[in-house]
């Protein structure tokens, strides 16, 4: 075929597609939320290991996926759990979707407002990008791989160049005592880490769109570990170089950051420029998968053409965007959809792949 | 109680208002788009078969009625000259019709004419042959007298009255049953010179010209391989023209071929004048700004697209080739890129893609620093901007279209200015004028840099249609700019990338290599590896060849 008319997308696309699911608001919020709920540096570790929880967590998803080639949640959630309850199943993953969309959305409009665009209303903001994410969504999920891929790696090398630069303030005792108030702190920061990984349940409906199903693992588990490295990076080089305290004062820790130290001798002398530019894109990135999942969910649900549902589901992700009315309410719904990203995995793939077992393997039925 | 945090959070009704805006307006916006891209995409006709009710009446055989009826249909045209004179020897009547500048008189005067005319050349051993009549003689003409390499014979009275106004010219002599057409039309011909639009440093110094046989004879020179193809097939309706598809039949995906094949055989118009014509008719989205076919005057560059399994088109009348299928980096290369060294070439193109970045983006930037945040460059800068800033009187999105919209007056004017005064009006277009709008405080002197660099970052575009589009969307840009600041640029940049990634040329998406990733073919796109390195054909066009060397 010289014409690609199928909806399928590599490996790498997928990989890339995760990581721009979950590398997103979480690298302005991590350390904060991290950091005020465990109180020492040693939380790094906790990132570490709700890395390794996540992608065991993503894992599951993708051996379930694995199961219904060429199908989605949406789709195989039917075939394995009946009608009613799939209809219940999706319905809660479509909201939890349309919720992040517009929680990243919100953060996206309240960094914009505060750093970039002082006065401006907030539909200014949220409004165009909505448009801009829905025009790209026209183009179908090659479009929006296509884009990430251009978008991704540009991200990364600006937050490592960033990262780095802000050595000169890097103090590794601010990372010390190692372990000074043992292991308890770093189990309550658990919490929080898994938290920032919440997003990664579009893996469950990007394995059937991929071209090799077979290759969903490594795909899954790189796609996961490029953001865990970056949390980790962030958190390090967040509370190297400004220590606990100043992290805990400080609303969104990693731009202070960057506005901590200047460089001499660039055109811009102060990181919190490109790096803010840079985001920008990537939340762009990050919103369009989750408004993607939601209208993609939405058209396999009640089985109808994407377009309107693109269209029809605008008004609701700026309503999503514009409920919280503080910013402690907006910390509050990040809040709330990392805790429901556990529940939803509770409730969602491990059930399916249990039921599934039993129904294939230990009913042989034909599932 | 729950209900009231309920109402707390429940939104107001401006909210809810911009909610349903934002997707009102989202709906009418697509509707308006898809009404108008279906309007303006060319229908797909069914293809009737022509109709052939042409005329037809058969050439009598009788010179003097035939000639009559010749004269009847085309004395009309001052341009038709007969020629009547007898032959040598046999002693016959003959006529040579012809149109006026269209033959190669000298070939006619001395191979037909002198030899029918010339007693010597009715050699007498042929004895009896002289005096036959009918196809006898016409197979003697061809085979002993005409020294002409083609030659044709025609039995339709309307076909040969057709021919001679093409520029064939017409034998008739008295016993011959048909027609004879000798020497073919000799369309004028320009050199072949360098291409003004794609001058290089290093590299053939040939262009195409508008006859599309020497264009042909170009790529046979260039390309001598069996495996070349020029198919051609014709164009237009009221005046027909040759079109030559070329590709290389091991190497083109037969898919391709067909698709592009399909797209001409559906163009429905009266006359194709320029090869721009077939462009818009076969492209696939015709409200892109980009450009999704290539247009070149260089043949080396037809014959290299044609290893990659790339498709040429060339039109009779035009100097300029269409490369299908397009990409974006295809827009920033230059066949010289592969006769430098690879070191060169590499950091030329890297160049040429921070350019067209400058070209798009600086006016944008400008404006959201100045306007909205001048915090963000370094202070001493930001102090001296202002303070030349000072005594212009207009917001910067106006001071930067006055600017920006001379740079595009003085660029059209310079096209149609004379020879000998272009440089000089440059001079006192870009200079004076730059000066004197930053003397009269209409600009600031930053602002000319930064319009200056955009200018000639637009020219250093080797594909001059590609630096135009992005001259034109810089302009949008300047407009996100200036209400949203560098939010808007940012937004801009990413609807630029978003319809760039959703952009396809003929089945082949735009940004290809650079995404989806495909790591073999970017050794051909900022990086231009060693030729040694090269091995295999763009695995982006699926040909049916992937190796170019062993």
């Amino acid at each position: 075929m010289f014409t690609r008319t199928d909806d399928k997308i590599t490996t790498t696309q997928t990989s890339i597609f995760i990581s721009s699911s979950v590398l997103g608001a979480g690298i302005l919020t991590l350390p904060r939320s991290v950091v005020s709920a465990a109180k020492t540096p040693d939380v790094w570790l906790s990132i570490l290991i709700s890395g390794i929880i996540v992608i065991l967590m993503a894992i599951v998803m993708a051996k379930l996926s694995q199961k219904f080639p060429d199908k989605t949640i949406f789709q195989y959630a039917s075939n394995i759990a009946g009608k009613p309850l799939a209809f219940i199943i999706s319905t809660l993953l479509l909201v939890y979707f349309i919720m992040i969309a517009g929680f990243e959305l919100r953060v996206l409009a309240e960094v914009t407002m505060f750093f970039l665009l002082e006065g401006t209303p907030i539909w200014a903001i949220i409004i165009p990008f909505i448009w801009l994410s829905g025009y790209l969504l026209f183009g179908g999920i090659n479009a929006i791989a296509r884009l990430l891929q251009i978008i991704f790696p540009i991200s990364v090398l600006v937050l490592i160049i960033t990262y780095l630069l802000s050595l000169k303030i890097f103090d590794i005792n601010q990372l010390r005592p190692f372990l000074g108030e043992g292991l308890l702190p770093v189990i309550h920061g658990l919490k929080s880490t898994v938290l920032i990984f919440s997003g990664f349940e579009i893996t469950m409906f990007l394995i059937g769109h991929m071209q090799h199903p077979e290759k969903a693992i490594k795909a899954v588990v790189t796609g996961l570990g490029i953001p865990a490295c970056i949390y980790l990076f962030t958190l390090i080089f967040v509370i190297g170089g400004l220590s606990v305290d100043a992290v805990l004062r400080s609303t969104w820790p990693t731009i202070d950051l960057l506005r901590s130290f200047e460089i001499s001798g660039l055109f811009f002398e102060r990181l919190e420029f490109p790096f803010l530019v840079i985001w920008t894109m990537q939340m762009f990135s990050n919103f369009t998968c989750y408004y993607y999942g939601a209208s993609l969910g939405i058209s396999q649900l009640i089985k109808v053409n994407i377009g309107p549902v693109i269209l029809g589901l605008m008004p609701f992700i700026y309503l999503s965007a514009m409920i919280p009315q503080r910013s402690n309410d907006i910390f509050a719904v990040g809040d709330f959809i990392g805790w429901s990203s556990t529940v939803l995995f509770m409730i969602i793939p491990l059930p399916l792949y249990l039921i599934w077992l039993i129904r294939s393997k230990g009913l042989k039925q034909h599932v | 109680m729950w209900w009231n945090t309920f109402i707390e959070y429940f939104p107001d009704w401006k909210i809810w208002c911009q909610a349903i805006a934002t997707m009102l307006i989202a709906i009418g916006v697509f509707i308006i788009h898809k009404y108008i891209f279906d309007w303006g995409k060319a229908k797909t006709i069914n293809r009737q078969q022509k109709t052939n009710e042409k005329k037809t009446q058969q050439i009598s055989g009788n010179y003097d009625i035939d000639l009559n009826n010749l004269r009847n249909d085309l004395a009309k045209n001052g341009d038709v000259n007969f020629r009547e004179f007898r032959t040598g020897l046999r002693g016959s009547r003959a006529v040579l019709i012809f149109v006026e500048g269209m033959q190669d008189e000298s070939q006619i005067n001395k191979h037909v004419m002198r030899t029918l005319m010339d007693n010597k050349a009715w050699s007498s051993s042929d004895g009896y042959l002289i005096q036959s009549q009918g196809d006898a003689f016409t197979a003697y003409l061809k085979e002993k007298l005409l020294s002409v390499s083609k030659i044709s014979e025609v039995t339709d009275l309307y076909k040969l009255e057709e021919s001679i106004l093409l520029g064939f010219t017409a034998l008739l002599v008295d016993g011959m049953p048909h027609a004879l057409l000798v020497g073919e039309p000799q369309p004028k011909v320009r050199s072949t010179d360098e291409p003004t639009s794609e001058a290089l440093l290093r590299g053939p110094r040939v262009g195409f010209t508008e006859v599309l046989g020497e264009n042909t004879a170009l790529l046979r020179q260039h390309g001598q391989t069996a495996h070349l193809v020029l198919k051609m097939v014709k164009v237009g309706k009221e005046i027909e023209r040759n079109l030559v598809i070329a590709y290389m039949d091991d190497i083109v995906n037969p898919e391709l071929l067909k698709e592009v094949e399909d797209r001409i055989a559906n163009i429905d118009i009266d006359f194709v004048a320029e090869s721009g014509y077939i462009e818009q008719f076969i492209e696939d989205d015709w409200l892109s700004p980009f450009q999704q076919l290539q247009n070149t005057e260089r043949p080396d560059r037809v014959i290299n697209a044609l290893l990659a399994g790339r498709i040429g088109i060339l039109l009779d009348g035009t100097p300029f080739a269409l490369i299908a299928p397009v990409t974006f980096s295809m827009l920033l290369q230059s066949p010289e890129d592969y006769y430098e060294r690879w070191l060169p070439s590499t950091l030329l193109r890297s160049l040429r893609f921070f350019v067209a970045f400058l070209a798009l983006m600086t006016p944008a930037m400008y404006i959201s620093f100045i306007s909205f945040h001048p915090g963000l460059i370094p202070t001493e800068l930001a102090i001296t901007i202002i303070e030349t800033r000072q005594g212009v009187p207009f917001p910067s999105l106006i001071e930067v279209l006055i600017l920006e919209i001379s740079i595009e007056i003085l660029r059209e004017a310079g096209i149609r200015l004379p020879k000998p005064i272009g440089p000089a009006m440059g001079i006192v277009g870009g200079l004076i004028i730059g000066d004197a709008a930053v003397q009269a405080g209409i600009v600031s002197p930053i602002l000319v840099i930064s319009v200056a660099v955009t200018a000639i970052s637009s020219f250093a575009i080797p594909m001059y249609s590609a630096g135009i589009t992005l001259r034109m969307l810089r302009f949008a840009g300047m407009l996100f700019a200036a209400v949203l600041g560098m939010f808007g640029t940012i937004l801009f940049f990413l609807f630029i990338c978003s319809h760039l990634t959703k952009l396809k040329s003929f089945g082949v998406p735009y940004v290809t290599p650079i995404t989806p990733y495909r790591f073999s073919d970017w050794k051909d796109v900022i990086l231009r590896a060693p030729i040694p390195l090269m091995k295999s054909r763009p695995i982006m066009m699926k040909t049916q060849n992937k190796k170019r060397k062993s």
